[in-house]
């Protein structure tokens, strides 16, 4: 699958290794603030009152 | 010798595989991801917000060194009976015998200022003291504990609530449960090192305010989730000042 996607990207294969790192890159960010909003909303509020 | 024709219909009779194949390959790819995703979350909660917690500490532990020499404390009178003098205004007439005294108050920092330190001597992870923020919005309690505005300060008279994570972003709050009442917990601030005793602690629903209410006399309230990797009850600890620069004057007008 990961195969099929780099192959679907446009340009020759210097510009589709950039554009695979830099997808990869905004992927894993948006990961992280995802973890971090799952585990401030469900596992540990900060023991905020009201 | 094969010829290109040959090779061509040999690779185009490479069989299909089963339908049954497919599924078990697809079930086993969708278990890895779900998998990677979920070893991901657990990493990202039990060491990258502690490693981000322990960087802002360092860094906020200088700057409430900087707020204490910096931060506006004024000495106001104080009358038993009557409460506190605002400046400007009209004192109480003071019987024969009485005398007024000095309470030590200071300014509410900015939302956001690290403004004071907490000690838990029994604590392991709070013997050498966390920073405390003021605001309890998601981001100033992933640097330090968070002071709820409106609350009274450390070391002055009313309630003071700090609120503290307890199982991510340093868990500060982590072992706060082993508390019990005669417990210490000291608190630096601007004006000194205000020492409490621990008087009680519960477990309430998060929508339980009532914790945060003012109180006679002097009163330090610290919040966190329960159970540990939970959200959906909140630990409550109240302690009560013993010793520290406004003690004796807050037991004397309450």
């Amino acid at each position: 699958m990961l195969k099929r996607m780099f192959n679907s990207l446009p340009g020759p294969t210097p510009v589709r290794i950039a554009l695979g790192v830099a997808i990869a890159a905004v992927a894993l960010v948006a990961l992280f603030f995802f973890y971090d909003w799952l585990g401030q909303t469900y596992l540990d509020t900060g023991g905020t009152i009201g | 010798m094969d010829t290109p024709n040959d090779l061509a219909d040999s690779a185009v009779s490479v069989p299909k595989p089963s339908m049954a194949v497919r599924l078990i390959r697809g079930i086993g790819w969708t278990s890895i991801t779900v998998g990677v995703l979920i070893l991901g979350f657990v990493v990202q909660q039990l060491f990258v917000t502690d490693i981000l917690a322990q960087r802002e500490q360092t860094a906020l532990g200088e700057a409430a060194e900087e707020y204490f020499d910096s931060a506006v404390v004024e000495d106001v009178e104080v009358v038993p009976g009557f409460g506190i003098v605002e400046p400007g205004g009209n004192p109480p007439p003071i019987e024969p015998g009485q005398s007024s005294m000095i309470l030590r108050r200071e300014a509410s920092p900015e939302l956001g200022t690290a403004f004071a330190t907490i000690r838990i001597p029994k604590l392991e992870k709070l013997t050498e003291g966390w920073t405390i923020v003021e605001g309890v919005r998601r981001a100033d309690l992933t640097t330090g504990a968070g002071h709820m505005p409106a609350t009274a300060l450390p070391g002055q008279p009313g309630n003071a609530v700090i609120s503290g994570h307890r199982t991510t972003y340093g868990a500060p709050f982590h072992n706060l449960d082993e508390l019990v009442a005669g417990d210490r917990i000291e608190v630096d601030t601007a004006i000194g090192t205000h020492v409490y005793e621990v008087r009680e602690r519960i477990v309430v629903k998060p929508t339980a305010l009532w914790v945060t209410d003012p109180r006679p006399g002097a009163w330090l309230t610290l919040t966190t989730c329960h159970p540990k990797w939970a959200a959906s009850e909140r630990l409550i600890v109240f302690a009560e000042l013993i010793e520290g620069p406004n003690a004796e004057v807050i037991k004397a007008i309450s």
